[in-house]
């Protein structure tokens, strides 16, 4: 059984078709990129892995189960935007995280927090935006989740912060994970990436390993996309 | 995991709650010093004085609710729904834990308001110069029956029904209000507007009936019975809107 299982989604807003009749495995053991420009649909998909939105048609499986209070115990997610309270200190985010989530390691998170001179007695409201984005990471990563889903995680940070977060991903993740990285900063991350996916206009276009797309083609996975994304 | 959300949920709350309920109290103290028997009585501070009370009394309330609501909108449909609504937490104890934290705001906020009563009778020294017949009152309580113990009990626990049943219907016309695309806020009144019309109509195809049931009864056996039918519509409705609520979250939640 594939960890993660989509078959025939298809999400519509009203008269906008977001995603189209997708279907998709993915094995664990993998760093998967999803690759697409802007309105794609890579945030749609990942949202509907999370339960967030509802499909419109199509089933989403991850470990055999429908998202819901099951998967959302295997599933570590980082949203494309702050949904941590703003109130709250890194102390008491990371209590929280402890709280809810089992597979939480509070260790692997006090280091990253260390590495990244993030201080404890903070509020998120008073932190900068993005060390706001390297908290919210950190607690991400720090769970030894199964299905790690990040939502344009290095969009909004400087590049040797960029650096540390694609070694933090590379490093945190085990075997029995899949990671799926959702992107469009594609020449950053190419180096990290097993398997590759590009979303045009809310399809498939595109699901290789990256080696091959190397192999067959000669150009890099970025090349790659230029030409397919071509305006 | 609902004691873990309370864990979280109640002091939320109380971040922003806790320093109006200060402010409301300090009114009430210049109010009470206004009309104390060491002021000059000035009637200009007496009107300023409750006037203020009053003004800061409404502000508070209205914002207590607006909180409870923002709270709700915000945590389970707003951006931090995307940090909520991914913890391993079944719909139903989401619903519960804002019902429940809804609840205890209110509740606290009724002493609160009780409490500056007594804050003004004290500081304005009428609890001294008001002679309170206590000895009668703890005889009127000794001299009550069962079925008056009883309809005290009954209130109380149709007031507290009440006010859950009421937060869950504001929670099912936000939630049910989400489902727009476009104006969610305008589509949530116009779903609470559903709610009143909804509720109007229930009262009145199970209350009538029941009016037969209550007579020929002595008046205690009535009440009680009155506030048993009373808190079992209560408990329906307030169930239909939980119901409602955790139907939209699970089947038809669809974030921005």
């Amino acid at each position: 059984m594939a960890r993660i299982e989509i078959n025939d989604l298809t999400k519509e807003f009203g008269t906008l078709t977001a995603l189209d009749n997708v279907s998709l495995e993915l094995e664990k053991g993998q760093i998967v990129g999803l690759l697409g420009p802007n309105g794609s649909g890579k945030t749609t998909l990942i949202k509907l892995m999370n339960g967030l939105l509802t499909p419109t048609e199509g089933t989403v499986m991850i470990n055999g189960m429908e998202p819901g209070v099951g998967t959302k115990k295997v599933v570590a997610y980082l949203p494309d935007r702050n949904a941590l309270p703003e109130y709250m200190t890194t102390a008491q985010l990371l209590q929280l995280y402890q709280d809810f989530f089992g597979d939480f390691n509070l260790g692997k998170a006090e280091k990253m927090l260390d590495d990244l001179g993030i201080d404890r007695k903070q509020q998120m409201k008073k932190m900068s935006k993005g060390t706001k984005e390297k908290l919210q990471l950190c607690l991400v990563m720090a769970r030894d989740a199964e299905v790690y889903l990040l939502d344009e995680p290095i969009g909004g940070v400087d590049p040797a912060t960029r650096d540390y977060i694609l070694r933090t991903i590379i490093s945190n993740y085990n075997e029995d994970a899949v990671v799926i990285i959702s992107t469009h900063l594609i020449t950053d991350i190419e180096s990290v990436l097993d398997d590759v996916v590009f979303l045009k206009e809310g399809k498939i276009v595109l699901h290789k390993k990256a080696d091959d797309i190397r192999e067959e083609t000669g150009e890099s996975v970025d090349q790659l996309f230029r030409e397919v994304f071509r305006c | 995991m609902l004691g873990k959300l309370l864990k979280y949920e109640i002091p939320a709350l109380s971040r922003r709650l806790v320093p109006l309920y200060i402010g409301w109290a300090a009114t009430a103290v210049l109010l009470g010093l206004a009309v104390g028997p060491f002021s000059s009585k000035s009637g200009f501070m007496i009107v300023l004085t409750s006037l203020m009370y009053s003004a800061v009394a409404a502000a508070v309330l209205v914002m207590a609710v607006i909180m409870i609501i923002q709270r709700y909108s915000n945590s389970l449909l707003g951006d931090e729904a995307y940090f909520n609504q991914v913890l391993p937490v079944t719909a139903a104890e989401h619903i519960a834990s804002k019902a429940v934290s809804a609840l205890v705001w209110v509740l606290f906020s009724m002493i609160v308001m009780a409490l500056t009563g007594i804050i003004i009778a004290l500081f304005s020294g009428f609890l001294f110069d008001v002679n309170i017949p206590w000895t009668e009152i703890f005889h009127t309580i000794a001299r009550a029956g069962f079925g008056e113990w009883l309809a005290f009990l009954q209130f109380i626990l149709l007031s507290v029904i009440s006010i859950t049943k009421s937060v869950l219907a504001i929670y099912t016309a936000v939630t049910v209000g989400h489902q727009a695309q476009n104006h969610t806020t305008l589509a949530s009144i116009g779903a609470y507007i559903g709610v009143l019309v909804f509720e109007a109509l229930a009262a009145r195809i199970f209350m009538t009936p029941m009016q037969n049931l209550f007579t020929n009864v002595d008046s205690a056996a009535k009440l009680n019975l009155g506030l048993l039918v009373l808190t079992l519509l209560t408990l329906a409705l307030g169930a239909v809107y939980f119901f409602l609520c955790k139907y939209f979250m699970e089947n038809k939640l669809n974030l921005d």
